[in-house]
């Protein structure tokens, strides 16, 4: 495919990395495993505490708050 | 006409049970697993890039010949393309790596549209299982070398820059990201990415044998149905050298990930 480009890169031109194609399987981990974790973690309590649901609701939401956060923090500027 | 279908020894819902090949070593014999197809065309795929790195590298030329010219330009696309653009100057050293890796998951991708082959040992869970593991394992193990120690790299894995009172909310969803969800989901991509694409031919082949032996009016219908199946296999490729690509760049994005310093 790139036969026609020279072998070596000059190493250690600039440390920076380009934005890279797992940067979106990263947010999409991190929105997925905030609904998963704590949605989940809700469940367990509602399912202690008797409650019909109302803590997994909760826990999906503020799970989802948590993993916008972390994209912003981890992916964003 | 009934009998044009069981040629293929193979009914027409194709099910999971098609993924499981006679066995080959005590011939024909059933339940027997510890050497099918699958287990033969991946100690053919690793003897073919053994022998094939070697023999195009053994007598190294300036002006290069065709095999090394692949050679070379497969490992320079995975080093240039995937490591150093990803991991960055550090990506040389997990080159090889890469590089083995890509050309492992292509050649055995590649089975699954090569004719009179046209099964992947990736279609089986357990090849993109230990892989994923391979990288899982790999990733961890450069992050506590580069970090110097277990805990100073899941502290810097783990721990992301925010106020301290919201670390409680995030860390379980860091550690659920980054050490559950990637083997699971490299390993799940490529495997079913390879699992769909051997259904979907089957579909289209055998639905062509069930069509014609139900009815011989519907042979056009048949017809069809094998010309899609061909024209499948054309996207089967792109699906092959696109499901390499990605396990290579994830798992080089997990290195660089692991490399990292504070952001």
């Amino acid at each position: 495919m790139t036969g026609q480009e020279p072998p070596s890169k000059p190493h250690g031109d600039d440390g920076q990395n380009p934005p890279d194609t797992g940067m979106g399987m990263t947010a999409v981990s991190y929105l997925l495993g905030g609904m998963l974790v704590w949605g989940g973690i809700g469940w367990l309590v509602d399912h202690y505490a008797g409650t019909k649901g109302i803590f997994a609701g909760i826990g999906a939401v503020v799970g989802i708050a948590g993993g916008v956060y972390l994209i912003v923090r981890r992916l964003g500027a | 006409m009934i009998g044009q279908s069981t040629v293929l020894a193979a009914e027409f819902p194709p099910s999971v049970e098609d993924f499981y090949l006679p066995s080959i070593l005590p011939w024909g014999a059933h339940d027997s697993y510890w050497f099918t197809k699958i287990t033969l065309l991946i100690w053919v795929s690793v003897a073919v890039i053994i022998i094939f790195f070697l023999v195009s590298y053994r007598k190294p030329q300036l002006v290069p010949t065709k095999k090394q010219w692949l050679a070379e330009s497969l490992y320079g696309f995975v080093r240039n393309n995937i490591a150093v653009e990803m991991i960055g100057p550090r990506g040389v050293a997990f080159a090889p790596y890469l590089t083995t890796l890509f050309c492992f998951i292509l050649l055995n991708n590649f089975f699954s549209i090569v004719p009179l082959i046209q099964i992947s040992p990736n279609s089986h869970i357990a090849f993109p299982a230990l892989l994923a593991v391979i990288s899982y394992v790999m990733f961890i193990y450069v992050g506590v070398r580069h970090h110097g120690g277990l805990f100073k790299y899941l502290k810097a894995a783990l721990i992301p820059p925010a106020p301290w009172f919201i670390l409680p909310l995030l860390i379980p969803i860091e550690f659920f990201s980054n050490f559950m969800v990637r083997p699971f989901s490299l390993a799940v991509r490529l495997f079913a990415n390879m699992f769909a694409g051997h259904m979907l031919l089957l579909v289209f082949t055998l639905g062509g044998f069930a069509m014609v032996s139900a009815n011989v009016w519907f042979t056009p219908f048949s017809i069809v149905s094998w010309i899609m199946t061909i024209a499948l296999t054309f996207l089967e490729f792109l699906v092959i050298v696109l499901q390499a690509y990605v396990f290579t760049v994830l798992t080089a994005s997990y290195v660089q990930g692991a490399l990292a310093d504070e952001h």
